[in-house]
């Protein structure tokens, strides 16, 4: 379920999308969308990291959003692993929202159920 | 009964058979290269490294406003000594970034970000130090810079043409790499960072690297564009060592590429199935 929609700073998470291999000006840096999740799959791939979740709507919906990460290679170097996501994860995840409204976002942080932080969640 | 001490080693090695022996050649050739390049007295560049200078990559951070602006942010821009044709065209490329359409060449994987964006790119470098030529490896793109210092001087007209890296031929004097490269591909193909500084395949740039007291490995440039420029450039960038027995890995863009840029410059965003997840999609 949709949480929160936050406005935080622009340099909470700055730098998490500027070492993107592409522009990042489809996302929406003035805003932090916050979400409770279940992951489905994560990509531990070139150019960028993907978390697939899948998020229960306002109307009770089940809506698949992608998450776009970093590089796998500066994640690792940052304490993540291959398996920092398993599929049936349960999660808050907070993400920069695109400007069009589609499902996918830029990651900024994560929550697991057993209080393990990974990216920004202050 | 074996014997001590290194005859041990290598009575070892005679023993160990074909196969261990070919296992061991590219250490004996690593010892061979670093015992050569201390003999010349040159620097230990050796390990894994990462830019000091960060705001997204601007590549002459010391110019930029707002100060702590990143490339590819609307409103942030370094300030070059640029001509007034040269200065509309990244006005230009100012006004895509505002729109969100500058097309980044090396977000379409597999084009070089070329010299001297390469100095200022994210992920992590190695510097490998020879004699007769020095590597600069970028993990990000990748990208492979050579620089000879073997003697030789730039080719000759005719037998040169624009590259992403140019050609770059210099020396050692002391502890310093001095170098310059000349014959880079200019605006054709490259930017400088995000922000959509370009410079002309005129650009000339005379480089010095060397370590610093405080262990920072440090490149000053000095950029001349008959074209793009009305007097010199200086930029400085530093690169920091990661500790010791840091990786570097594979980047392989193409992997998974989810963020196809369109005609018009937009980055879109592809589904996990390999469809457009973007409710709009802009035209020229």
């Amino acid at each position: 379920m949709i949480k929160a929609l936050l406005s935080l700073t622009l340099g909470l998470a700055m730098s998490a999308v500027s070492h993107a291999h592409h522009s990042s000006a489809m996302f929406d840096k003035s805003k932090v969308m916050e979400v409770t999740a279940t992951v489905t799959e994560f990509q531990w791939t070139n150019p960028h990291v993907w978390i697939e979740i899948t998020v229960t709507s306002d109307d009770g919906a089940e809506e698949a959003w992608s998450i776009e990460g970093l590089g796998p290679n500066g994640l690792f170097r940052n304490g993540w692993r291959p398996d920092s996501f398993k599929a049936g994860d349960r999660i808050e995840i907070r993400f920069y929202p695109m400007h069009d409204g589609s499902n996918a976002g830029g990651f900024v942080g994560a929550r697991f159920s057993d209080g393990r932080v990974l990216g920004s969640w202050n | 009964m074996r014997p001590s001490g290194g005859s041990w080693g290598i009575i070892s090695v005679i023993e160990a058979g074909p196969v261990v022996q070919m296992r061991l050649i590219p250490i004996f050739l690593f010892l061979a290269c670093t015992s050569l390049v201390e003999a010349q007295g040159l620097p230990d560049w050796t390990g894994v490294w990462q830019r000091v200078e960060g705001n997204g990559g601007m590549f002459d951070v010391s110019t930029t406003t707002p100060p702590d602006g990143f490339a590819g942010t609307p409103g942030a821009r370094q300030h070059p000594p640029l001509t007034e044709a040269w200065e509309a065209k990244y006005q230009a490329n100012l006004a895509l970034v505002a729109a969100g359409r500058l097309a980044d060449p090396i977000s379409r994987c597999g084009t070089p970000a070329g010299f001297p964006r390469l100095l200022a790119l994210p992920d992590v470098y190695e510097f490998i130090v020879r004699p007769e030529q020095t590597w600069i490896l970028t993990e990000n793109g990748p990208n492979i810079m050579r620089i000879y210092t073997d003697g030789r001087k730039h080719p000759p007209p005719g037998e040169i043409w624009p590259t992403f890296t140019g050609d770059s031929v210099g020396r050692w004097l002391g502890d310093t790499l001095e170098f310059t490269t000349i014959g880079m591909i200019g605006a054709e193909q490259t930017v400088l960072d995000r922000s959509g500084m370009v410079l002309s395949h005129e650009a000339r740039i005379a480089t010095r690297m060397y370590l610093t007291d405080d262990g920072l490995l440090r490149a000053e440039l000095t950029i001349e564009d008959r074209l793009a420029l009305t007097e010199p450039w200086h930029v400085v960038r530093h690169f920091s060592r990661l500790p010791e027995g840091s990786r570097a890995y594979d980047y392989a863009c193409a992997e998974n590429n989810r963020n196809p840029i369109t005609d018009a410059g937009q980055t879109l965003t592809l589904d996990v199935e390999g469809k457009v997840i973007d409710k709009v999609i802009q035209h020229d």
